[in-house]
């Protein structure tokens, strides 16, 4: 059973270039859950890293690409 | 009539609002550069005839407020009840945008969407069904380009606007369509227009060219060189090559009005005096200042460029990483690229930033960027001082930015850390061709704020500084060679005095940065009246300051190593009066506001000391004047910063 068992990956440890599905959000933080949700960054949703500069990811959500720190990343829970 | 224009950050609406009206408010290409909203009349030409007013709002990604921009949008058009919304929206980004449109379409105001940027939607192989958007929409569709100057939409907009005022529009639903309870719901219907009106030839997350040109501007240690590089272009073209030519005619002119202002008053008889303080004092004040307009234009027109092509943004991204370590994020930097222009819109921009500390810590900080007005003071010492070099205006950037984040780990330790651990998210705008149009407007306003300050607040002080060194304390006129004895040498001296371990105790030079504080030109009008330098800037060689260089710097009788102290000084002590007001307004705390007057002084002291007494160590062999004096007030500084890190580190040590 163990072995069936994909631990949860997050957003930080993505390939770059490759399409995920956001399964959740691993934040307290409402407002920027919200925030987020506006942009169309939230469950079920779409999501890919195009690269990574200086330390920050440049992610494609809808049609849009932004720059989030690693923080940010991490709390975005992905799957296949 | 009124109109309220929305839409998502960074889509447009400043530039449609500066196209409709005629007005040149700032724009930028990035989110975020409109903090407030603005009302103006909409030019005739497009409102045949109708009095119609444009109000332009910041942008929002829902209605919904998260940040302090999106609740003045929320607020405005809820309380003030606009007669129609334009929702500009950007073609190229539709699935984001509409989510907010939808929105818009159930408050019950009549709504116009202006399918903004469609230029690119043809370059990036888009293709949007207008007409049938429109129809599930249930409220017009305009296409419009508002950076074109003609065949923009714009009229069209403004007309389906006057026909759409009195459309009743039903409220709480969008008409045609089942009504919406959850916001999931809301993008589930976005996805279905979307689907059915938009076509793109590519995928929007696969790798274009601007990703990998990303990848090398914002790269993680090409970044910093490049930005540099940068930087320096920006200095040598308008410092070396630009500026100096415009310099020339303009600075001819200034000489020319001079000598006519002086020998028409001497042929009226006036007193000598008085011919001093109108030709010496004002024109010479004045004019010496003026001198650097167009170096300072020049400046502000590559920087634009800059910003509008998308550069600015990624430098952001390069800045990130420092300002991650010392407890400020990415939304800092815009205050502080802002700032670079001009101190004031950089510590209001500090508002889109939610976190209190972080807030006040950037508007404390934002100041130490060199800003328009410390330009001429720069131009003019790099000329007298160091051959017109580039490295010296660049340097003083880096400088700036290096003082910023040694400000914020010192403020980060003082504050105490909390536990609060900040996200950093980001839209990268496109990478596009520069507007040389929108460029030259920004240039234009940058030059005229400048002439304005100059015709007002510099003009005023540097009378009160010639009348001020004409006279002694009993209004008798100073006599030549005696000038220590006018009420400006008496006033400025004792300050002087504490100035001697940054290697300049002239009172003259005391008397410039008092000015200073004032207007950081003022530095460079006051230095004009009180060594009666006629002008700085040498007309016969194509150069700022070159050909008389020596003399001015014999003039003021400084080494280099003082001169680079005195020009640092200048720059990191407090920035002007106008921007300590923005500091307080943003502030919201005297407390915060007095620690920061004090960091900033302090800063601009220590920096000046040990710039002066190391660098005279290195050039002489010994240190410099006052030195021991110097090295008690910068430890008592340095001191006191330490005994407040260290409470803080114990209080914190107590909570846990």
């Amino acid at each position: 059973m163990k072995t069936t068992l994909v631990s949860p990956k997050n957003l930080s440890e993505a390939t770059l270039g490759k399409e995920y599905t956001i399964s959740s959000l691993c934040t307290k933080d409402d407002e920027l859950k919200n925030f987020l949700f506006t942009l169309g960054c939230y469950e079920g949703e779409k999501i890919t890293v195009v690269s990574v500069l200086s330390g920050s990811f440049v992610v494609s959500i809808m049609d849009a690409r932004y720059s989030m720190d690693k923080e940010l990343v991490s709390a975005i829970k992905i799957a296949c | 009539m009124k109109i309220a224009l929305t839409g998502n950050p960074n889509s447009g609406k400043t530039t449609l609002f500066n196209a409709l009206t005629g007005k040149t408010a700032q724009v930028g290409n990035w989110a975020g550069v409109t903090v407030d909203k603005t009302e103006s009349e909409v030019k005739k030409s497009f409102s045949n005839g109708i009095s119609i007013t444009a109000i332009d709002l910041p942008g929002a990604y829902s209605i919904s407020p998260f940040t302090s921009e999106e609740s003045i949008t929320r607020d405005y058009i809820v309380n003030e009840n606009p007669d129609v919304i334009i929702n500009i929206v950007d073609t190229t980004n539709l699935s984001r945008s509409l989510f907010f449109t939808t929105q818009l379409l159930e408050l019950g105001i009549p709504v116009v969407v202006a399918l903004n940027k469609s230029d690119l939607n043809e370059k990036k192989h888009i293709k949007i069904d207008t007409d049938k958007l429109s129809k599930i929409l249930s409220c017009p569709v305009v296409t419009t380009i508002s950076t074109s100057s003609s065949d923009n939409g714009l009229e069209k907009l403004i007309k389906v606007c006057t026909l759409e005022q009195n459309n009743p529009v039903l409220k709480g639903v969008i008409a045609g369509q089942s009504s919406i309870k959850t916001d999931k719901e809301r993008f589930d219907f976005v996805k279905q227009i979307i689907a059915s009106v938009e076509k793109r030839k590519f995928k929007s997350n696969q790798k274009n060219k601007q990703d990998s040109m990303d990848r090398i501007i914002a790269h993680k240690w090409l970044g910093i060189p490049i930005f540099a590089l940068v930087m320096w272009l920006v200095f040598s073209i308008s410092q070396t090559y630009i500026g100096p030519l415009v310099s020339g005619v303009l600075v001819g002119w200034i000489e020319s009005l001079q000598s006519w202002v002086t020998v028409s008053l001497e042929n009226m008889n006036a007193a000598p005096i008085l011919v001093a303080l109108l030709a010496d004092g004002i024109v010479g004040g004045v004019g010496a200042v003026v001198g650097f307009l167009p170096l300072i234009m020049v400046m502000f027109f590559l920087l634009a460029l800059l910003e509008d092509c998308g550069y600015m943004a990624r430098v952001t991204v390069v800045m990130d990483r420092f300002f991650k370590k010392v407890g400020l994020s990415g939304k800092s930097i815009i205050p502080m690229i802002v700032g670079t222009a001009c101190a004031i819109p950089g510590v209001m921009a500090t508002r889109t930033i939610k976190n209190e500390r972080e807030r006040r810590t950037t508007a404390m900080l934002a100041p130490f960027m060199p800003c328009g007005a410390k330009l001429p003071v720069i131009a003019l010492f790099a000329g007298a001082f160091f051959n017109d070099s580039t490295w010296v205006g660049t340097l003083m950037y880096f400088v700036g930015i290096v003082i910023i984040i040694l400000g914020a780990s010192i403020i980060y330790k003082i504050t105490g850390h909390k536990a609060e651990r900040s996200f950093f998210i980001m839209e990268l705008p496109e990478y596009r061709f520069p507007s040389i149009k929108r460029a030259t407007v920004s240039m234009l306003m940058r030059g005229k704020a400048f002439v304005v300050k100059a015709g007002t607040i510099i003009l005023l002080c540097n009378a009160v500084i010639q009348i001020m060194q004409s006279f002694d304390w009993q209004f008798n006129v100073v006599a030549q060679g005696a000038q220590d004895t006018s009420i400006l040498a008496s006033i400025a001296s004792p300050f002087a005095v504490l100035l001697i371990p940054l290697g300049f105790g002239a009172w003259q030079l005391a008397a410039a940065a008092i000015t200073g504080f004032i207007a950081k030109e003022n530095v460079v009008g006051t230095l004009a009246v009180v060594y009666s330098i006629t002008n700085f800037i040498n007309t016969d060689e194509l150069a700022l300051v070159a050909g008389n260089e020596a003399s001015i710097a014999a003039t003021m009788g400084l080494t280099s190593v003082a001169a680079l102290s005195y020009l640092m000084f200048n720059l990191f002590t407090p920035p002007c009066f106008a921007a300590i007001g923005a500091m307080n307004a943003e502030m919201e705390s005297k407390k915060w506001l007095y620690s920061g007057i004090a960091l900033q002084f302090g800063t601009g002291y220590v920096v000046a000391f040990l710039v002066y007494q190391i660098g005279t160590l290195i050039t002489t062999g010994s240190v410099g004047a006052g030195f021991i004096y110097g090295l008690i007030a910068v430890s008592v500084m340095i001191g006191s910063v330490c005994v407040l890190m260290i409470k803080a580190r114990k209080k914190e040590k107590v909570k846990g």
